[in-house]
Parts: C-alpha cells; sequence; structure tokens
C-alpha cells in the first residue's frame, strides 16, 4: 500500500465520519422539533382556514387573490354549516377520562367510605346522621381534616363558608349531590 | 368636655389586627392548617427531612393545639400571621432543613424532673 493510498482511505474515512455527525445532528434536532408537533390545537385549526404562506416564493395574482377570499369566506361563515360541523366533531370525541356518572346511593357509599378510613373516627358509631363533632368526637381541626378527604374523594374544592356548615355525613352527601347535580 | 370624653371611652374599642369577630378569627386559623396540611407533602419531598407526612402533620396538630386556649382574637390573628410568614417561608425555600427539623427540637435536652438529675445539673 502507498502513502498516497493511505492517504486517500484516510480522507474517505474522515469524510464517512462527517456525514455520520451530520446525519445525527440531523436527527438531534427533528427529535428537538418533535414538541413542537404537540403544541396546542388551534395552530392545527388555523392551518385549516390558512394555507402555509411560502415567502420564498413568488405568487401570482391568482394565487393571493384566491387566498385572501378563503380567509374572508372563513371569517363570513360564522353560520350553521360551521357550528353543525363543530358539533359533529365533539360528538365523535369520546371522553373516557370523564367521571363515572354519581347517584345519590354512590355518593353515600363513597362518603361513608372515606369516613370509615378516616382513623379517628370510630366506624361502629358512624352513622348518616352522626354529628362530626358532638356525636364522633371529632374536634375541628380533625373537622377540617374529614372535608379536605371529600375534596379530595370528589375533586372539587368546598369553600370554608360551605365547610363550616357540614356538620353531618347527610349534609356532606347534600351538597356533593346539589354540586354535581344529583337529584335521584 | 367631659361628656365628651366619657363617650368616647365607652364607645373606645381596641384596633382589631384582621378579624373583627372571634368566627373570622377562627376562620382564618383553620384556613391556616388547611393550607399548611396541603403544603406538608411538599415540604417533605422539597427538604428531604427524615419525616414522614403523618409525622409531620401530627407536628402541625401539636403546634395548633399548642395555642389552643388562646381567646384574645387579636394574639390569635398575629399568631395565624406568623404562622402564615412561616408557611411562606417553607414554600419558597427561604428555610433550610434544620429550619424545619427544629420544629421537633431533637437538638434540644428535655429539662430534667427528678431531684436527682436536677441536682446534677444545677437547676432547681
Amino acid at each position: 500500500m502507498s502513502f498516497t493510498q493511505v492517504a486517500r482511505s484516510c480522507g474517505r474515512f474522515a469524510a464517512a465520519l462527517t456525514t455520520v455527525r451530520i446525519a445525527s445532528v440531523a436527527v438531534q434536532t427533528q427529535s428537538r422539533m418533535l414538541h413542537r408537533i404537540a403544541v396546542p390545537a388551534i395552530g392545527a385549526q388555523l392551518t385549516q382556514f390558512f394555507t402555509v404562506r411560502n415567502y420564498s416564493v413568488r405568487n401570482t395574482m391568482e394565487e393571493i387573490e384566491h387566498r385572501v377570499l378563503k380567509v374572508v369566506s372563513a371569517y363570513d361563515k360564522v353560520t350553521a354549516d360551521k357550528e353543525s360541523r363543530c358539533r359533529w366533531q365533539t360528538q365523535s370525541v369520546r371522553s373516557y377520562s370523564a367521571k363515572p356518572p354519581l347517584s345519590l346511593k354512590l355518593i353515600n357509599e363513597r362518603v361513608l367510605l372515606v369516613l370509615k378510613l378516616y382513623d379517628k373516627i370510630d366506624p361502629s358509631k358512624l352513622n348518616v346522621n352522626s354529628h362530626f363533632i358532638n356525636d364522633l368526637g371529632l374536634d375541628s381541626l380533625d373537622h377540617v381534616e374529614v372535608i379536605m378527604a371529600m375534596e379530595d374523594e370528589f375533586g372539587f374544592e368546598i369553600p370554608d363558608s360551605d365547610a363550616e356548615k357540614l356538620l353531618k355525613p347527610a349534609d356532606i352527601i347534600k351538597y356533593v349531590a346539589d354540586k354535581e347535580d344529583v337529584y335521584e | 368636655m367631659a361628656g365628651r370624653e366619657a363617650v368616647k371611652r365607652a364607645v373606645q374599642q381596641v384596633r382589631p389586627i384582621l378579624s373583627v369577630d372571634r368566627d373570622e378569627a377562627r376562620k382564618r386559623a383553620l384556613n391556616l392548617y388547611k393550607a399548611w396540611y396541603r403544603q406538608i407533602p411538599y415540604i417533605v419531598m422539597d427538604y428531604d427531612i427524615p419525616m414522614s407526612v403523618e409525622q409531620c402533620r401530627d407536628k402541625l396538630r401539636e403546634e395548633f393545639v399548642k395555642n389552643r386556649s388562646v381567646t384574645d382574637i387579636r394574639v390569635i390573628d398575629m399568631l395565624v400571621i406568623k404562622g402564615q410568614m412561616e408557611l411562606k417561608e417553607s414554600v419558597e425555600i427561604w428555610k433550610q432543613k434544620g429550619h424545619i427539623m427544629r420544629y421537633w427540637k431533637e437538638s434540644q435536652e428535655p429539662k430534667p424532673t427528678d431531684f436527682l438529675s436536677k441536682f446534677i445539673q444545677g437547676v432547681n
């Protein structure tokens, strides 16, 4: 193997290395850009109305006219046509993360379960109509904890003004039912 | 003149700090308890203290029960304000681990109770 051959093969190797590096850089940038795919849905909606503008190509007059008319028509159509499409879209989406439907019985069971699991309440004394402070012997701090447990259980916040009125499990059940619009 | 002063003295009230009646002061105290209770898991996580969430909650209750007998509304308000300040300090990590652990008073020797240990420590 002559010296020139060695030098040439070295050069080739270096070239191969650089291409590999460039490829890896490109992959990195692609993966870095990936999060942009998940940008809010507004972007996706906008692309429905606006085609992507390409500034490097000079548009013909017709193209511009077409685009402007399309935009204007999209703004004009605040009509039944657009609304019906939206409704159809929302109907087609099923949200599996929604809360299960509640009934008064279910609320009752859940409230009593939370109270039974609370270690300062004696489950044998527990009743729907037992008063937290007088019958079950809790103090005001325990009462606050109970209300917080209910907030965690049902997933909404109970304001202080309402919390101090919820002195019995029955009150809590009624309050939750009112909040969740459960009547039967 | 004297009459006016007498009226003023009769009507005169102590200026409230925050709360005007007991219910409001109680509400503030319970609100503070709630805020601390909700914050405790994050405090345990952020400060990496060798205590569990339950132990911290017991300590929180202890701190509140310590002031159970306070009846003066202004004193209650002041304690609530101090509690809020401490909460703010813990939330913003203006405290350090040692400041949190100070609630347990690990480094303090308990005071001697029986005669001999009092005598040895020189406490009467």
